[in-house]
């Protein structure tokens, strides 16, 4: 860790922001001194509040909506059925399926059916349960099999060709059979990853305005405004110039906030009906509803190796049920297998995976979306064939590593990794080669690396247009306003624009204001998912204070009759003249010169590798990389597993602010714990969700929590700016796995199926 | 968030206005409201006037009367558990306040709304649109049991953390009324359903806790819990052993009432506690593991004595 130290002295000494190790986030005091606005914060006069009645049925015909009782309550305003809003919509525009409200048949029990709009929330409450709808059950969709049976009803049955596989993925590179006979050992396995759910803390919510004009301003916990912007516009029949979505601060998303919800249509709707501001806060349980978490993935693993360790060859299957809806399931589909190629150098690899439809709530994009689960596959897969081969888990990762440059078979192309560094410093901190297969009974290490990606080269929607945009204003006030898009969601992507900005100018990062998230006042940026905001943003900020600095710096040029290029931001001065210029003066100087100051930058990612159109989905500007350790302690008796601690060594290109790289990995660590042993978005087998609470759905206390020490690696991507990568989602690809590998170690057993609760331990140990 | 349905409020200031309050039919009593307000948020309950206690001074601190502790129902757990001769004459009640939810919880839950607080079912404790989707229950809404539908009643699992220590140390319920005052042994408190497993009567308000000397040998609690705070018990466990040899244990969370054996020899206690006990399927749990773990806790407990 000294040397990332060493780094930031450095780059402090020389007046720089990066590094930043030490300094708070822009936004961080008023985070912890309660001072951030949240959508429920916001009260406007007249406002009033909806909430929505959810279906008990997991598979049911709509047959009548009968709401008079309803009504007639006093303070009862209006009430909306999915008739009022009949336009499909949904994150990706090949799969529109859903409709704020069910629309003549519910697909899951929670589905939103009617929403009601009343004075105040326990009227509204009140109000919904006076909803008379009448149900015919259908004959429901409840597990993968039941989805690929041909004597099943189908979930979405309006569409042109019905069917309960939302999309199914075929591809082929190399010879894989082939691959397989020319190998020493040929493995098979099988592994069952769970759904699970992100539980931000702030609840969804939303906001909406109607105004004099006709206009309407949509306040909502959203990662992605700009898809919001375009989804109410379309549903709502308005032009998009008419709509403005506000994201305000958010209690987080982890991937939960990247759709369109029904308390952003609703509200909309019913603002524009009522002509008032209506204000829609999900309750907890209605969280785990809306859902969009991961898929529970069964997988078929096959895997060649040659006695030396060398992979040969990949098969690989896999089924992710996904609940009722699309959401970004096309997606999905993708992410399953695109990574199976790396950070190991596969040449043969054969991928077939099912999307399908159940009546379940909608799974869409966690943390790692859809690579978490081959990536647990594949990790304990190469532990279990070094085992049978008698090798060294280490020294075999090693010898697989793609290099610098690397395509891979299908079709990434990846301009850095340091992820040998990476596996070198965790492998080194947590002593594994002395411990593995060594520790006394019932503890044990395990190892297990990973790769995502930093943003995809393709936005949601085709087009030709930037991914990412920001515009700066500076005026004799010194202040620098930056303008974006972008969707902070806690993660600091605010601070890393700050830092761009400051670094360029030679101010300091508080000397910024982030002004984001607002489509009538800043420029579009896709959103907060992917892993792609420092890379693509931070892109468009650089170019941006570069612009604002060539404007300063041929004013003070022309002043001080010193070349351009003689000049140096740094310390909040210009350096280069016959004196320093303070930079308020230099400002000043400038405006001066060119009259109000301003500029914009943008990004849109290159057309990199070469076998681009195979793959669409899936290709990133670059990758990230992580090795991580995990040390476990099992209770052979009650079968409790604890993780002692975890290793997470991260290539995140450059390191940008310490604190929050590290917090963003711990925080993937913490997320993966939960994964790990206790978290499961559990269903009765009628559809009813278990544990719709955050009593009853486990996620992890600081006492659950393991010591985890961060390693940060740098690699200095090419396209990154300033070499940064991302740390938000690829981290936390190796923690199940590495806690997989060490329960092996721990207790002779491969678990291929998290969580890892006691009675699954127990039962395994017993069973042994 | 989950809006509370419509209720009134009173706090007495005199233990004569509390109890005529309490005999009025829809009242409940409120204490910290730890358990009580999140279950009226789920309308689990249709009392619409509440009585709190905050006022009674004298049913918060603790008091000793010749050797027995004498706790005020409405004394925080957090109180119990920092009370040095809580700590000194009966440590396992105040390890048994320290495993309850957490620090916070601690400080508003009191203990006579842990001894009064209400079963728990994984069917039971859910807001209330969940529980329509099921059909409600036998507890609450409904007419069969999910845990058991061939079964005699509801079976929904006493989980008070500080239960089976006070059992154990033989405590006593002083409860209150307009009729005056009653003792009745905790451990003659709570019946085999879940829906009617409080014996006192409705109107009976429980002014104290008292703990008589604690008994010769040592009592020790243990709690099983998916994760390190926050978590009811998945199994709730008091050892007794006596200078003789003996033993006794109560073990809890695993129906309406606690499960009490004894052993003439304390080696046999985890044996016949695992004998008397049968988990039902009211935790997410399994019963099978469960069952299992009833013999390691108990062996655990004792070896922690
Ligand atoms: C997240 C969470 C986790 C929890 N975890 C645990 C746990 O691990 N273990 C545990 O034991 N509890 C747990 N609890 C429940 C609760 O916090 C404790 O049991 C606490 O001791 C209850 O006390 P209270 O004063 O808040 O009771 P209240 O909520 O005020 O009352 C509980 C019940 O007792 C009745 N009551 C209270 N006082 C009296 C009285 N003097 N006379 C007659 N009736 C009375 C009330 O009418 C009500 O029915 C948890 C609660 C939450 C919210
Ligand atoms: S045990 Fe049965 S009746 Fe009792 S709360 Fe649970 S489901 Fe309801």
């Amino acid at each position: 860790m000294t040397d990332d130290r060493d780094f930031h002295v450095r780059a402090v000494a020389e007046g720089g922001v990066l590094g930043g190790g030490g300094r708070g986030k822009v936004d961080g005091l008023a985070k912890i001194t309660g001072r951030s606005v949240f959508v429920d914060d916001l009260v406007l006069p007249r406002m009033v509040y909806a909430k929505v009645l959810r279906s008990p049925h997991a598979h049911a015909k709509i047959l009548s909506i009968d709401a008079s009782e309803a009504l007639a309550m006093p303070g009862v305003l209006k009430v909306m059925t999915g008739e009022d809003c009949t336009a499909r919509y949904g994150a990706i525009p090949v799969a529109q399926d859903e409709t704020a409200l069910a629309l003549g048949k519910v697909r899951y029990i929670g589905e939103p059916v009617v929403c009601v709009a009343a004075v105040d929330e326990e009227t509204a409450r009140d109000a919904c349960r006076r909803v008379r709808v009448v149900y015919e059950p259908l004959d429901a969709i409840l597990s993968i099999d039941d989805a690929l049976s041909a004597d099943k009803p189908f979930i979405h049955e309006w569409a042109r060709k019905p069917s309960n596989i939302l999309r199914k993925v075929d591809q082929e590179y190399g010879d894989v059979d082939a691959a397989f006979a020319a190998s020493d050992l040929v493995l098979e396995g099988t592994y069952d990853y769970p759904g699970s759910t992100h539980v931000p803390l702030e609840t969804h919510a939303a906001l909406a305005v109607p105004h004099a004009d006709g206009r309407l301003t949509l306040w909502s916990s959203t990662q992605n405004p700009h898809y919001m912007h375009r989804t109410i516009a379309r549903v709502l029949g308005m032009r998009p110039g008419d709509v403005r979505v506000i994201k305000p601060d958010i209690g987080a998303g982890y991937g939960g906030k990247c759709d369109t919800f029904c308390t952003d249509v609703c509200s909309a709707w019913l603002a524009r009906a009522l002509d008032r501001p209506v204000k829609f806060v999900f309750e907890r349980e209605e969280v785990f509803y809306a859902h969009r978490g991961r898929h529970r993935t069964k997988m078929w693993l096959k895997m060649g190796m040659t006695k030396e360790g060398r992979v040969t060859g990949i098969d690989f299957k896999a089924w992710a049920e996904g609940g009722a809806y699309a959401s970004y399931g096309v997606v999905t589909s993708f992410y399953l297998g695109v990574f199976m190629t790396m950070p190991y150098k596969v040449e043969n690899y054969r991928f077939q995976s099912h999307r399908v439809y159940t009546n379940h709530p909608p799974c869409g994009p966690k943390r790692g979306h859809g690579a978490i689960q081959p990536r647990f596959a594949l990790e304990l897969h190469l532990d279990r064939m070094c085992e049978a081969l008698g090798l060294d888990p280490v020294q075999v990762r090693l010898d697989n590593l793609i290099e610098a440059g690397h395509e891979t078979v299908n079709g990434l192309l990846v301009p850095s990794i340091a992820l040998s560094e990476c596996i070198e410093r965790v492998v080194q901190a947590s002593d594994y080669r002395a411990k593995k297969g060594s520790l006394p009974p019932g503890r044990g290490i395990g190892l297990a690396c990973s790769a995502y990606m930093c943003g995809a080269l393709h936005a949601v929607y085709d087009n030709d247009l930037p991914h990412s945009g920001v515009q700066l204003k500076c005026d004799r006030s010194g202040r620098v306003t930056i303008f974006s898009g972008t969707a902070d969601c806690g993660q600091g992507s605010n601070h890393m624009l700050a830092v761009f900005v400051a670094e360029r100018l030679g101010i300091d990062p508080t000397d910024c204001t982030v002004v984001e998230a607002d489509t009538d006042l800043t420029p579009v940026d896709l959103g907060s998912y992917s892993s792609r905001v420092t890379f693509m943003a931070g892109n468009a900020a650089l170019q941006a204070a570069d612009r604002l600095r060539s404007q300063i710096a041929s004013a003070l040029a022309a002043k001080f009759k010193v070349p351009v290029e003689s000049l140096v931001f740094a310390g909040r001065e210009v350096r280069g003249a016959w004196r320093p210029i303070p930079w308020l003066e230099a400002v000043d100087i400038a405006e001066g010169h060119h009259g109000t100051l301003g500029s914009v930058g943008s990004y849109k990612p290159p057309k990199i590798g070469s076998r681009l159109k195979r793959t669409s989905v899936g290709p990133s500007p670059a990758y990230s990389f992580t090795a991580q350790v995990a040390e476990v302690t099992v209770d052979q008796v009650s079968g409790v597993v604890t993780v002692d601690k975890m290793w997470a060594a991260h290539d995140l290109g450059r390191v940008l602010h310490r604190e929050i790289a590290e917090g963003q990995i711990e925080g993937c660590v913490y997320m993966g714990v939960g994964e790990a042993l206790l978290e499961e978005q559990a269903y009765r087998k009628d559809g009813v969700h278990m544990t719709p609470s955050i009593l009853e759905y486990r996620i992890p206390t600081v006492y659950d929590t393991p010591e985890i020490q961060v390693l940060l690696v740098e690699s200095h991507d090419p396209g990154g700016p300033f070499g940064a990568k991302e740390a938000g989602e690829g981290p936390q690809l190796s923690t199940v796995p590495a806690i997989g590998n060490a329960l092996h170690d721990a207790i002779g057993r491969w678990l291929t199926n998290p969580p890892y609760t006691p009675e699954k331990v127990w039962k395994a140990i017993k069973g042994r | 968030m989950l809006p509370f349905p419509k209720f009134s409020y009173e706090a007495p200031g005199t233990l004569d206005e509390l109890f005529t309050l309490a005999s009025v039919s829809g009242s409940r009593i409120v204490a910290g409201g730890t358990d009580l307000l999140p279950s009226l948020k789920h309308r689990l309950f249709q009392d619409t006037l509440l009585i709190s206690l905050r006022r009674l001074r004298e049913l918060r601190g603790v008091t000793i009367e010749g050797g027995a502790l004498v706790i005020g129902a409405n004394t925080t757990l957090r109180d119990v558990a920092r009370d040095d001769r809580v700590a000194a004459g009966w440590p396992a009640l105040r390890d048994a306040c320290r495993t309850i939810a957490t620090s916070t919880i601690q400080a508003m839950g009191t203990l006579g709304g842990n001894v009064m607080l209400d079963t728990r079912c994984l069917y039971y404790n859910q807001p209330d649109g969940w529980r329509a989707s099921i059909g409600g229950c036998l507890k609450a809404d409904g007419s069969v049991c999910h845990v058991a539908p061939n079964g005699a009643g509801c079976y929904a699992a006493h989980s008070a953390d500080t239960v089976p220590a006070l059992w154990l140390y033989g405590a006593i319920l002083r409860f209150g009324s307009e009729r005056g005052i009653r003792e009745v042994a905790l451990a003659d408190l709570y019946g085999t359903d879940g829906r009617t497993w409080l014996g006192n009567a409705r109107d009976e308000v429980l002014l104290a806790i008292v703990v008589p000397k604690a008994p010769a040998g040592s009592v020790v609690h243990r709690k099983l819990r998916a994760r390190g705070a926050i978590d009811y018990g998945m199994l709730l466990t008091a050892v007794h052993r006596r200078p003789d040899g003996s033993g006794a244990a109560v073990v809890s969370a695993l129906g309406p009432r606690p499960v009490f054996v004894e052993a003439e020899r304390v080696e046999d206690l985890a044996a016949a506690a695992h004998k008397a006990a049968t988990p039902m399927r009211t935790h997410a749990y399994g019963v099978g593991w469960r069952k299992h773990m009833v013999r390691v806790e108990v062996e655990r407990a004792l070896a922690g004595s």
